[in-house]
C-alpha cells in the first residue's frame, strides 16, 4: 500500500481510545512523509546538477515559508501606524512597551515565578504520568480497574478544578504547582500506556531470544518502542501547562505573567497589556518549539525512518 | 464459564476501584486530614450534585458551556475546512501559510484572552471567539494535510468518472481526507471545552466554569455544590468525548481502523 | 507478420473514422529540471470504432504513462490525441478508464450502488433512472445484488467487476483499461477477460487495453500495438485474425495463436 494509506490509518487508528490526543502528531507526520516522498528519484547519485537544484529548492522552500510572516508583521505595523482604536494601539507602540517593560524594566521579573511553576508542574506531573502510565502497563488488573476514573480525570477540563485546588492548597505556590501537575498528569499517563500498549509483541519475544534482562529490555524495547507516543503526550501536557499556569496566575495570584496581563486590562492600561500578550505569545511559541526541537533530537532516529524531516507540527 | 468470568470481572473491577475510591474520599474527610473549607465529604457532595441536578441553574450553566463549545467548534470547522482545502490545492499557497498556521497553533490561546474579554465583554461572543480561534489552528493543520494526502488514483478516478466541482468536493475530497479531520476534531474538541471554561473562570461568561468559581465565592457551605459542579464538568467531558466517539464511529465505519477495531472486538471475546 | 500502421484487423471490425486518433505523441516529465525524463519518445497509432487494441511493453516502458496521455489525464508534451475528432483538453464525458488498482480506486466511503451511481448522478441522471441502470450493469459485469454492500467487503475479482461496472453505467464510447487483471487470481482473470469481450460484443463499445501479459494481448485483441523499452517508441502494430469467437481452451491452443505468440515474443524480448 501506499504512504498516503498508511497516513490516513495512522491519523484515524487510535479510534475512541481516550490517550488519542496524540493522533494529530502521528497523522501530520505521515502527511509530511507523502508531501517529501512525492517525486520519484530514479536516481540515487547526486549529481553536482542535482545538488544545486536541492540547494535552488530548499532556498524557495525558506522563501515561501518566510515572506508570508514578514508581510503580515510589515502589515500590522503600517496599518496600525495612525491606530487612534483605544484597544489596537500601532505595534510600534506596543514594540516600544515591550522593550521599556520587559527588556530594560523589571516586567521581566513576573518571568521567573511563572516559569518556575511551570517547569516544577510540567516536570513533576509528566514524571507522574510516564510512571502511572508503565504501570497501568505492567499491571492489567489496576488498569482495568482505574480505567474510568482515569478517563474522567483525563476528559474533565483542568482549570475547572482551580477553585478547588484555591481550597486544597490556599493560594500559595503549591497550588500552581499541584494544579499544572495535576493537569500535565493524564495526557503523559494516557499516551505512556497507549504507547507501551501498542509495542510489537515480536520485539518482546526478540528481547526474550536474546536474553536481555528486565532493565535493558525496559531501555532497548519499552522505552524506544513506546517514546514517540509518549513525546506526543508531553506535548500535549506541555500545552495544558501553559494554560493552567496562566489561568491560574489570572483569578488567583499577585504576581507571574498571566496576573501582570490581566492586572494590566484591569486598570485599562491597554499598551501595557499588549506587551504582556507580546511576550506571552513569543514564550509560548519558544517553549513549544523548544520541545519539537528536544525531541527531534532525542526521536531522530524515529522520524529518519518515516522520512519525516520537515515536521514541526 | 470462561466467557462468563471475563465479563464479571471486566464489569466488576471497576465498580470496586470506583467504591474503594468514594470510600477513600469519604474517609479522608471524616477522618479530618482534610478540613471541610478544603474537601468536603463524598457523601456531602453527591448529595449537592443530587440537590444540583434537579435545579435550574445547573442546567442553563451546562447549557451556556455547551453553546460556546459548539458554536466556537463549527464556526472553526467551517472555517478551517473552507480555507484549509483551498490552501492545500495549491502547493505555493500551502508553503506560504504553513508557517503562519505553525506559529498561530503554538500561541497559548489564552495569551489574547485579556483583549478579547476587552473587546467583546463577558459575552457569549467572546466565548466563541476564544474557542473558536483555539480550535481553528490544530483543524486547518489536520485538513491541509488531510487533503493534501488523498491517493492520486482516488483523484485521477474523480476526473475520469466526470465527478468535478462541488460534487466532488463533497464526496471525494472530504471522505478522503475525513481521518486527518477526525483526528483534528477530536483534539480541537477536547481544547474546546477547556477554553469554554476558561472563558467562564476568567472572562465571567456565563457557563459551568464560573457557576463554580461562584460557588467557591459563596462560602464554606457551598463547598460541596462547588465540587458537585466540578464533577458535572467532568461528566460534560465525559458526554462529548463519548458522543464524538459513537459519531466518528458510525461516519467512519468504512475506514480500515474501524473495520478493524471490529474484528479486533470479535476477536478478543 | 508484417507492420499494418493504419490497417485493421480483416473482417474483424468495419472500417470507419477512428475513435481515437494519436499522433507523435511524446511525454518528458520534469521538462527544464535537473530529473527531466522522457517516458514516451513517439508514439502514433489510432483505434477504430468496435475495435479491441491492446498495447504491450516491457515494464517501465510508459504504457501507464501513454494510457494517461490518451484519457486526458495529463498533457503530451509533443504530438496530438484525438477523440471522435476533437483534441482532447479534458477527460471528454464518453470516455471510461479502469485502473489496475481496484482497492484504491473505488470510494470505500460509498457502497457497491452508490459508487456505480455516482459518475451517473454527476450527468444528472435521475433517481429512478439510476437505480435501474445501477441493477443493469451489475448483472451485465455478473455479480448479483452487491448493490447495499462495501467494495471492500467483497473479493478482489469481485471488487474489480464493481468498477467495471461503474465504468460501464455511462456508457462510454471508449473503454481504457490499464493492466485491469494484474492483480486478481488466474481463474478470475479468465472469467474477466471473457466478460470484457461478451460487453465489448453487446454494447459495441471500443477497448484500449494495456498488459504485460503477451496470451492476454492475443487472446483479446483485433490488433496490438507494441512499443519498445523506455523512452518508448511503436515497434509494430501487430493484426490478430482470430475472429470474433474467442474460447480459452479452443484459441490458446490454435496454431495461429502460438504462431502469433511467437512472433510476439521475439519483439519484446531484448534482442
Ligand atoms: N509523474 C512522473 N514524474 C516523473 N517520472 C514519471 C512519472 N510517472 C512516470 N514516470 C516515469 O516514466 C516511466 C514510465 O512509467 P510508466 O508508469 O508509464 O511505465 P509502465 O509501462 O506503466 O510500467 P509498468 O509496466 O511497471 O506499469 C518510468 O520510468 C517512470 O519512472
Ligand atoms: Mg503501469
Amino acid at each position: 500500500m501506499t504512504t498516503a494509506t498508511t497516513g490516513s490509518t495512522a491519523a484515524g487508528r487510535d479510534g475512541g481510545s481516550p490517550g488519542s490526543a496524540s493522533a494529530g502528531g502521528a497523522g501530520v507526520g505521515d502527511a509530511v512523509a507523502v508531501a517529501v516522498t512525492d517525486v520519484p528519484s530514479t536516481q540515487v547519485t547526486a549529481t553536482p546538477g542535482r545538488r544545486a537544484a536541492g540547494r535552488r529548492n530548499r532556498g524557495r522552500n525558506l522563501l515561501l515559508a518566510l515572506w508570508l510572516p514578514v508581510v503580515l508583521l510589515v502589515g500590522w505595523w503600517f496599518l496600525s501606524a495612525n491606530s487612534t482604536s483605544p484597544y489596537f494601539p500601532p505595534l510600534q507602540v506596543i514594540l516600544q512597551s515591550v522593550w521599556d517593560e520587559w527588556v530594560i524594566g523589571d516586567a521581566k521579573t513576573q518571568l521567573w515565578p511563572s516559569l518556575r511553576h511551570l517547569a516544577l508542574g510540567f516536570i513533576g506531573g509528566s514524571l507522574l504520568g510516564v510512571l502511572g502510565g508503565a504501570l497501568l502497563w505492567r499491571l492489567p488488573v489496576l488498569r482495568k480497574g482505574t480505567n474510568p476514573i482515569v478517563y474522567f480525570l483525563y476528559v474533565l477540563p483542568a482549570p475547572a478544578l482551580l477553585p478547588a485546588m484555591i481550597a486544597l492548597f490556599g493560594l500559595g505556590e503549591a497550588r500552581q504547582v499541584a494544579l499544572i501537575a495535576f493537569g500535565a498528569t493524564w495526557p503523559a499517563l494516557l499516551n505512556t500506556l497507549d504507547g507501551m500498549r501498542g509495542i510489537d509483541q515480536v520485539k518482546f519475544d526478540t528481547a526474550r531470544a536474546m536474553k536481555f534482562s528486565s532493565l535493558r529490555t525496559v531501555t532497548a524495547v519499552v522505552l524506544p518502542g513506546a517514546s514517540p507516543q509518549i513525546a506526543a503526550g508531553l506535548r500535549a501536557s506541555l500545552q495544558v501547562s501553559i494554560i493552567l499556569m496562566v489561568v491560574s496566575e489570572m483569578i488567583a495570584a499577585s504576581e507571574g505573567i498571566g496576573y501582570f496581563i490581566l492586572y494590566a486590562q484591569t486598570v485599562f492600561a491597554i499598551v501595557t497589556m499588549w506587551s504582556g500578550i507580546v511576550v506571552l505569545s513569543v514564550l509560548g511559541t519558544l517553549l513549544n518549539y523548544l520541545f519539537v526541537f528536544a525531541e527531534h533530537r532525542l526521536l531522530g532516529w524515529y522520524h529518519g525512518s518515516r522520512a519525516v524531516g520537515t515536521d514541526k507540527a | 464459564m470462561q466467557v462468563f468470568a471475563t465479563y464479571t470481572r471486566a464489569a466488576v473491577v471497576p465498580l470496586v476501584t470506583l467504591a474503594l475510591v468514594l470510600a477513600s474520599w469519604q474517609a479522608v474527610t471524616v477522618s479530618g486530614l482534610f478540613r471541610p473549607d478544603q474537601f468536603p465529604t463524598m457523601t456531602a457532595t453527591l448529595q449537592a450534585l443530587g440537590t444540583a441536578l434537579g435545579t435550574e441553574a445547573l442546567w442553563s450553566a451546562v447549557g451556556a458551556t455547551l453553546q460556546g463549545w459548539a458554536i466556537g467548534l463549527l464556526l472553526a470547522t467551517v472555517l478551517a475546512v473552507v480555507i484549509g482545502s483551498a490552501l492545500a490545492a495549491n502547493d505555493v499557497a500551502f508553503r506560504s501559510a504553513a508557517s503562519v498556521i505553525e506559529l498561530f497553533k503554538a500561541i497559548p490561546a489564552i495569551a489574547i484572552l485579556p483583549l478579547v474579554i476587552l473587546v467583546l465583554g463577558s459575552t457569549l461572543d467572546m466565548k466563541v471567539f476564544l474557542v473558536a480561534f483555539g480550535a481553528f489552528w490544530p483543524l486547518v493543520i489536520q485538513v491541509v494535510y488531510g487533503v493534501r494526502s488523498i491517493d492520486p488514483t482516488v483523484r485521477d478516478t474523480a476526473r475520469v468518472l466526470g465527478v468535478g466541482g462541488v460534487r466532488r468536493f463533497l464526496t471525494v475530497t472530504i471522505p478522503s481526507a475525513s481521518p486527518y479531520m477526525a483526528t483534528g476534531l477530536r483534539i480541537a474538541s477536547a481544547s474546546a471545552l477547556i477554553l469554554s471554561v476558561v472563558a467562564e473562570l476568567v472572562g465571567g461568561a456565563e457557563g459551568i466554569g464560573r457557576a463554580i468559581l461562584f460557588a467557591r465565592n459563596a462560602g464554606v457551605t457551598s463547598y460541596p455544590t462547588m465540587y458537585a459542579y466540578i464533577l458535572v464538568s467532568g461528566l460534560l467531558g465525559i458526554v462529548l468525548t463519548g458522543a464524538f466517539f459513537l459519531v466518528e464511529k458510525r461516519a467512519m465505519h468504512w475506514h480500515e481502523s474501524q473495520r478493524n477495531a471490529k474484528d479486533n472486538e470479535l476477536g478478543a471475546r | 507478420m508484417t507492420q499494418t500502421l493504419g490497417a485493421h484487423a480483416a473482417g474483424a471490425t468495419p472500417a470507419g473514422p477512428p475513435v481515437l486518433d494519436v499522433a507523435g505523441l511524446r511525454k518528458v516529465f520534469n521538462v527544464g529540471r535537473p530529473d527531466e525524463r522522457m517516458a514516451i519518445d513517439d508514439v502514433t497509432f489510432d483505434v477504430v470504432k468496435g475495435e479491441f487494441v491492446c498495447i504491450v511493453g516491457p515494464s517501465g516502458a510508459g504504457k501507464t504513462t501513454l494510457l494517461r496521455c490518451i484519457s486526458g489525464l495529463s498533457a503530451p508534451t509533443r504530438g496530438t490525441v484525438q477523440f471522435e475528432g476533437t483534441a482532447l483538453t479534458e477527460v471528454p464525458d464518453q470516455l471510461g478508464v479502469v485502473f489496475q488498482d481496484y482497492g484504491r480506486s473505488l470510494f470505500p466511503w460509498f457502497t457497491n450502488g452508490s459508487n456505480i451511481a455516482l459518475p451517473l448522478k454527476a450527468r444528472g441522471v435521475g433517481r429512478e433512472e439510476r437505480t435501474k441502470r445501477v441493477n443493469e450493469v451489475l448483472t451485465e459485469v455478473g455479480l448479483g445484488h452487491v448493490e447495499k454492500q462495501y467494495p471492500w467487503q467483497l473479493s478482489g475479482g469481485m471488487q474489480q467487476r464493481v468498477a467495471i461496472a461503474r465504468t460501464l453505467s455511462y456508457k462510454p464510447d471508449l473503454l481504457l483499461m490499464d493492466e485491469p487483471f494484474a492483480s486478481v487470481d488466474a481463474q478470475t482473470r479468465f472469467d474477466l477477460e471473457d466478460l470484457i469481450l461478451e460487453v465489448r460484443e453487446e454494447a459495441g463499445i471500443t477497448v484500449v487495453l494495456v498488459t504485460h501479459d503477451i496470451d492476454e494481448a492475443i487472446y483479446l485483441s483485433d490488433r496490438i500495438v507494441v512499443l519498445s523499452g523506455s523512452p518508448s517508441k511503436v515497434r509494430e502494430i501487430v493484426t490478430v485474425p482470430l475472429g470474433r469467437d474467442r474460447d480459452q481452451v479452443a484459441t490458446r491452443s490454435s496454431e495461429e495463436f502460438l504462431e502469433l505468440r511467437r512472433h510476439l515474443l521475439s519483439l519484446v524480448m531484448p534482442h
